[in-house]
């Protein structure tokens, strides 16, 4: 349901100078440094076993590492357009890094750095843990030292539907007879595969559409980043093209809601997830793609999305390790060997 | 959408409360109260365990008695603090008094509910559930016993009602207290408004309001706010001036229809005005009106001195003859 809701309000500041009343200090807040300072030995863990991913100087996102030899899982939609990364792990910066692979549904990618001996992350069993308990996570960090946030597993484990639906990405002509595209969006599966305006719409998945009630119908049980062939008139040609659907909120989103303009920061894609574990750990949506670890310093999931200003997704720990083993059998797949021979 | 307007309205008017000194400490014994309260920071294993373990178990039975509550056409957070259904919640929330209100359980079952009386320049308010039932409930902080530091969770139902999700638990501490406000590091969205905060042991010490710009400022309405004007609240009084709810206007109700007196008595309706309450309630041209609220009605004049007497959203019960048969129809008055 999406009834409105009624919003907390905006303070924007406290107005005359308070007295007598009780400030708790900093650091002993939830996110002060001598509250985390007793998470010290997961810290630890994500000084090793997180990658920092870099554009310059500035961190663009966290990553797993889940090899010694440097493969390391993180938000593919927010590495993907990086034009120079550079990832650290630990203290050791490696200034090449490779895209092996990309999971559009799950919006993960294998990245892969030339190191050895790195240490990866150790698996929790299961995702399945109460609401209420501990999980830590990167927060920022300096060029040689990991710093965590802890908060709480928050919420059921569940799937977060693209919101607004899967979409192809394209405006249609309003005045048209047929399905003639008017306009493709920018961050859109549709301009990927070179959908132009002007083309004709004729079949979604080998279905023909002949109205826009069609198209809705032909993606409503689709999700988000999957691909759908869509058969096209250009011309006096019948074109095909395989399209990779968005959640239609996010390539159209010029109208945010109260509680985005609330949230500050969230990430551009945060819908669309077969299945997430939700936290309450809210830094910057810069500090995703890092693994969320148990107070045994345990994987339990990676960070896929900073929803909104109260909500952080997880990818949990069983979709994990089936993402990496799946990307990394892709990977090691010898492919082009007809030519090569 | 009117709901929105008028909390705009609202976030012009900035709290600029007037500290007091905090109530005199009271009794609580030191064995309900977990020492990891008392530390500055957790330091080990245990420490972090200890608050996990208590939060955990304090979870089911403070969830059970958390609801959403659909009022209007906005959402919002309350929680169940007796087994006949007294709901404590936010004055922004609620909106006025004796409004019909849909409670909302985490499993989806919906129970009507009524609001009762608020204090608008805290953000205080009462619902009653007027379905028969025994709710779950739970436990209120009178000793006013949470102090700057402490541990406390939030629970609501963020952005709305979303039965696969439940509702979203937060852990943080109290960081900062004054008289009529608390603020914590649990962090707060739109629709968590009204929800509960509560104490490691599950007690309820303060009901979540409103939010700053930054993450860190999450406002709470402690509970000896709540005590001090339980009374008032439980008659249904508008205590308070704003800015959290504004004060219905006398005068202001609208019905919105023309009436002939008859010879015969009552009110004969001669026009039913287009997206007025009364179309919406189904009155028709040709109805007799013969009594508002009970009082019968010989003259326009006298339509119109009850009305004087009412404001917008009131509930008034008409007394019709319709085709020779006796109706009666309830309806809200909208505003002028």
């Amino acid at each position: 349901m999406r009834a409105e809701i009624i919003p907390a309000f905006f303070l924007c500041a406290l107005a005359v100078p308070s007295w007598g009343q009780q400030n708790l200090e900093a650091a002993y807040r939830s996110t002060g440094s001598a509250v985390t300072a007793a998470f010290e030995s997961q810290r630890a863990v994500l000084q090793t076993s997180s990658a920092v991913i870099l554009e310059g100087r500035e961190e663009s996102g966290y990553g797993v590492v889940i090899s010694p030899e440097g493969h390391i899982l993180a938000k593919a939609s927010e590495v993907i357009e990086l034009k120079n990364p550079a990832v650290t792990v630990d203290r050791t910066k490696y200034p090449e890094v490779k895209i092996l692979g990309v999971d559009p549904e799950w919006d993960v990618a294998l990245l892969k750095v030339e190191a050895a001996g790195l240490i990866p992350v150790v698996y929790a069993p299961t995702s399945a843990v109460p609401q209420g308990t501990w999980v830590v996570a990167n927060g920022a960090t300096t060029r040689t030292t990991r710093r965590l946030l802890a908060g709480i597993v928050s919420a059921k484990i569940r799937e977060i539907p693209a919101s607004g639906g899967a979409a192809l990405g394209v405006v249609l002509k309003a005045d048209s007879k047929v399905l003639e595209i008017d306009a493709v969006n920018e961050k859109s599966g549709a301009q990927e595969a070179g959908l132009k305006k002007g083309d004709v719409i004729l079949a979604i998945e080998g279905t023909a559409v002949r109205k826009i009630e069609d198209i809705a119908a032909a993606l409503k049980e689709r999700k988000a980043g999957s691909t759908v062939e869509v058969k096209l008139r250009r011309g006096k040609d019948e074109v095909t093209a395989k399209v990779r659907l968005a959640a239609k909120s996010e390539l159209f989103s010029d109208q945010m809601n109260r509680n985005d303009q609330m949230s500050g920061d969230f990430s551009t894609r945060r819908s669309g997830f077969p299945r997430v574990l939700q936290h309450d750990i809210l830094g910057s949506s810069k500090i995703v793609g890092g693994p969320l670890l148990d107070l045994d310093g345990r994987c339990l999931g990676m960070n896929i999305a900073r929803a909104n200003r109260a909500e952080s997704f997880a990818i949990p720990v069983e979709d994990l390790k089936a993402i990496g083993a799946r990307l990394m059998e892709w990977a090691a797949k010898p492919r082009g060997q007809d030519s090569v021979d | 959408m009117p709901l929105a307007c008028r909390l705009k309205a609202v976030m012009k008017t900035l709290l600029t409360c007037l500290l007091l000194a905090l109530p005199p400490w009271s009794g609580v014994s030191a064995a309900e109260r977990l020492y990891v309260n008392d530390k500055k920071a957790p330091e080990t294993r245990k420490d972090l365990e200890v608050i996990q373990n208590a939060l955990i178990s304090a979870l089911p039975k403070t969830r059970a008695a958390t609801v959403g509550i659909e009022i209007d056409e906005g959402s919002g957070t309350g929680v169940i603090v007796s087994a006949d259904g007294l709901i404590l919640t936010a004055a922004h929330v609620s909106g006025g008094v004796r409004k019909k209100v849909t409670v909302v359980l985490e499993d989806g079952t919906k129970l009507k509910a009524e609001t009762l009386g608020l204090v608008a320049d805290t953000d205080a308010a009462m619902m009653r559930i007027t379905d028969k039932g025994s709710w779950p409930f739970v436990e209120i902080d009178r000793e006013d016993s949470a102090r700057l530091g402490d541990w406390v969770f939030a629970l609501g139902h963020s952005g709305g009602f979303d039965k696969e999700r439940g509702l979203v638990a937060r852990l943080g501490r109290l960081v900062r207290m004054a008289n009529s406000t608390f603020q914590s590091d649990c962090i707060l969205i739109g629709g968590d408004s009204g929800g509960p905060l509560f104490d490691l042991g599950g007690r309820l010490v303060a009901i979540n309001s409103r939010v700053g710009g930054e993450l860190q400022e999450n406002l709470h309405v402690p509970m000896s706010e709540f005590i001090k004007n339980w009374d008032g609240m439980l008659k249904g009084e508008f205590i308070g001036e704003g800015p959290f709810a504004k004060k219905p206007v006398k005068g202001s109700g609208f019905l919105g229809l023309a009436t002939d007196a008859r010879p015969a008595g009552g009110l004969k309706v001669t026009k039913v005005g287009k997206k007025t309450p009364a179309e919406a309630a189904g009155l028709k041209e040709g109805d007799v009106i013969h009594k508002l609220n009970g009082t019968p009605l010989a003259k326009r004049e006298d339509l119109q001195k009850l009305l004087k007497e009412m404001a917008s959203g009131d509930e008034i019960t008409l007394e019709l003859e319709r085709g020779g048969k006796t109706e009666t129809l309830t309806l809200n008055l909208g505003a002028r």
